[in-house]
């Protein structure tokens, strides 16, 4: 396969999939870290929703 | 059933379980597909080796789509029956949907240049999967466009059932239209064309590619559950210090 003439546009085609894949995986990882981040830090502050009791 | 899963709290126990096991098969039955696209299926008798191209550019084409029916679906449940995770739903599959487009078009321009022998036709397969990428970003357009993601849900919901009608178009473009592109040659009445040596790998690509799918709109949903919670709080934090203020 490697002596086809379109061996490149193979491999780039290849390519851009893994790099849109994990692009679109690390940005819910990332936004998944930084959810829970502020999640935790409004609720380390004491605030809670109704549903949990405000402690307020 | 369904309605268990409404709770956003039910849903988010359930998904726990569900992403890592629709994570883990996906990437199983897609590696297998990926080897059998390339240690058994055979190049093509006319394109050669660039057939390999198929494997990766059809399940994005199908995905690109597919994510557009889960969006349309969500948007009826946002509109009709308010349902609690529908908004949450189609936010979260729109930047999916957006990048199996893409991919749709990028891998369909890298196969169409050494094959057609140029990069992009204004062609009528082409063209109405263009037109739905440009849908997809106004849709994430809108949705960054609200403060209030009730009232963004509402009004993406609307432009997405108007854009669906978009749907059969890119399907049928090739039977209505005398396309470079070629007709279809799996989903088809009178069954596929395409040989069972290289429908095999497709199908198992594109079934691992489908659950990979299913694997990150959960954990995009998850976030976005997790996004509004923070909102609330943050809302409510601001109201008690401003109540602060005032007393």
């Amino acid at each position: 396969m490697m002596d086809d003439p379109h061996f490149g546009f193979i491999v780039a085609a290849y390519l851009a999939a893994f790099i849109v894949f994990v692009g679109l995986l690390l940005w819910i990882i990332f936004d998944y870290k930084a959810q829970k981040q502020l999640l935790a830090a409004l609720e380390a502050s004491g605030t809670r929703r109704r549903s949990e009791g405000d402690k307020r | 059933m369904n309605l268990a899963f409404a709770n956003p709290g039910r849903f988010l126990a359930f998904i726990r379980y569900a992403i890592p096991w629709l994570a883990a098969c996906g990437a199983l039955i897609a590696a297998l597909g990926f080897y059998a696209a390339f240690a058994y299926a055979p190049a093509d008798y006319q394109q050669g080796e660039t057939v390999r191209i198929m494997y990766i550019h059809v399940p994005s084409a199908w995905l690109s789509t597919a994510c557009y029916g889960i969006m349309a679906l969500s948007s009826i449940g946002t509109l009709v029956w308010r349902h609690p995770l529908a908004d949450v739903s189609a936010k979260a599959i729109a930047p999916i949907g957006a990048a199996f487009t893409f991919l749709c078009l990028l891998t369909g321009s890298l196969w169409g240049k050494p094959m057609w022998g140029t990069w992009w036709v204004w062609d009528a397969r082409l063209t109405s999967v263009l037109v739905l990428f440009l849908i997809y970003c106004g849709i994430l357009a809108l949705w960054n466009a609200y403060e209030d993601p009730a009232r963004a849900g509402r009004a993406a919901a609307v432009m997405t059932l108007v854009g669906a009608i978009n749907l059969p178009i890119v399907k049928f473009s090739v039977d209505w239209w005398n396309t470079l592109h070629q007709p279809a040659s799996v989903f088809r009445m009178g069954g596929p064309t395409i040989d069972p040596s290289m429908l095999w790998p497709l199908l198992l690509v594109a079934i691992g590619i489908t659950l990979l799918m299913v694997a990150l709109h959960f954990a995009a949903m998850r976030n976005e559950i997790l996004r509004r919670r923070v909102r609330t709080l943050g809302m409510l934090a601001a109201t008690h210090e401003m109540k602060g203020i005032v007393e």
